[in-house]
């Protein structure tokens, strides 16, 4: 087999590396957004369980809440398919790094933008939503691409719950052929390809919004 | 699902008794993600063309799952005869992964050392190693303890992937009790807890350090 055709046969997996990742970032975004507004708005003891849930699924390591949820859920009863739990566990332990960020970007807000807001009669709400939200929007972006590549990364571990992506995709392709210079060449090379414009994009949104902001972007990136 | 307390108790000693290694795996790769990042960092700013060519290959190795690398390091090293025992795999994947997330921390840190203790450092002679060593590389810890902690505590949760190439860390060898038994439910969720507890008390470590570093700085 030449290269082309092993990485023309990687590039077959591609739709489920990418359905994982939009599948995932429906639950990483919206988690991301509730969680962190949640763990920066409540106090006391309403603040514990968000924190603990954002704990959860922020300090296991991926791999373990993947195979858990995969094999615990039909113990009790609940039968997903793997995308489902792929999308799940990637998307809520992406969010949950997210939500960090969301909180960081809420609190390095000026104060006087919600004081503003609530003086000429918003709710906290609207405050929130018209005021404080889109604002934050442009803070995140370097944040919200870093993670984006991250959830991509991410994808590559539902090879190891039956799903057939670029990566399974290789190991299949080493039982055809003894070529693993070529082949995890090939799969480097369609990652590389995959998410080196958006490492690229999220180095140049760090420095256009660090300095337009003048601080750090806040939260960091996931670990996979 | 049936209690089975005798199941769990044998999931946690076997968990336990992979521990050590599991930490030792992690602790070596921390040192040797920052001794890669530093010197991928260093060696960055010591020219036009380096720092072009060490950019990529940090963006590269950042472009890229920690799991395929990996499987590439454990499958084409010994094509070309390179055969090294799994651990030593993780450790070498890990270092390198984590060392192009540790080098950006280190270039966080090192910028934010005033130019002038650099200046002051070469104009009383020192040499360009021992600006960065005995200067520079001290000031920037305070600043970047809380980073780089974090990603240390990234690491330790990334040993699981060892995993895949047989090492007999934690994940390892709970996964060959939930493949002898069939029972995968009580040994993931038994794991999840030890490593959610164990990864709790490294970040509670770190925002300790932090906050004493801090403590320092304000005298």
């Amino acid at each position: 087999m030449s290269f082309s055709e092993i990485f023309l046969g990687i590039l077959e997996g591609l739709d489920v590396t990418l359905t994982v990742t939009a599948f995932g970032l429906l639950f990483a975004i919206p988690f991301a957004l509730v969680a962190g507004v949640a763990q920066q708005f409540l106090t006391g003891w309403k603040r514990a369980p968000v924190t603990a849930i954002i704990e959860f699924w922020r300090s296991t390591p991926i791999l373990v809440l993947m195979f858990m949820f995969y094999y615990t859920l039909p113990v009790a009863g609940v039968y997903l398919n793997a995308t489902t739990v792929a999308a799940m566990t990637l998307g809520l332990h992406i969010g949950a790094y997210g939500s960090q960020s969301v909180r960081a970007a809420l609190q390095a807000l000026d104060r006087g933008q919600v004081e503003a807001g609530l003086a000429i009669g918003l709710t906290r709400w609207q405050v929130l939503l018209t005021i404080e939200l889109p604002q934050m929007a442009v803070a995140m972006l370097p944040t919200f691409v870093n993670q984006f590549i991250q959830l991509v990364k991410g994808t590559a571990l539902v090879a190891l719950i039956t799903m057939t992506d670029m990566t399974a995709r290789a190991k299949e392709l080493s039982q055809l052929t003894f070529d693993p210079p070529a082949i995890y060449g090939a799969l480097m090379l369609a990652y590389f390809l995959l998410l080196y414009p958006a490492t690229v994009l999220g180095r140049h949104l760090e420095r256009v919004v660090g300095r337009r902001s003048g601080r750090l972007n806040g939260g960091r990136a996931g670990d996979v | 699902m049936t209690f089975d307390i005798d199941f769990l108790q044998r999931i946690l000693a076997t968990i336990f008794k992979a521990m050590p290694l599991t930490l030792l795996l992690a602790f070596l790769s921390c040192i040797g993600a920052s001794l890669v990042g530093f010197a991928l960092e260093t060696l960055r700013r010591t020219g036009r063309w380096q720092g072009y060519l060490l950019r990529f290959v940090i963006d590269a190795l950042r472009s890229t799952p920690i799991l395929v690398q990996i499987y590439f390091l454990y499958f084409v090293l010994p094509y070309y005869g390179v055969v090294l025992p799994g651990p030593v795999i993780g450790v070498l994947a890990m270092s390198l992964y984590y060392a192009s997330y540790l080098a950006e921390v280190f270039k966080a840190g090192i910028d934010s050392v005033p130019r002038g203790q650099t200046e002051a450092a070469m104009a009383v002679g020192l040499s360009p190693l021992d600006v960065t060593l005995r200067v520079v590389a001290p000031q920037m810890l305070r600043n970047i303890a809380a980073p780089m902690g974090n990603y240390f505590v990234s690491i330790l949760k990334s040993t699981p992937y060892l995993a895949v190439i047989g090492v007999a860390e934690m994940m390892g060898t709970t996964l060959e009790i939930a493949s002898d038994t069939f029972r995968y439910a009580e040994p993931m969720i038994l794991l999840g807890i030890v490593f959610l507890v164990l990864c709790s008390i490294i970040a509670w470590l770190v925002r300790r350090l932090e906050a004493r570093l801090m403590a320092n700085t304000r005298r």
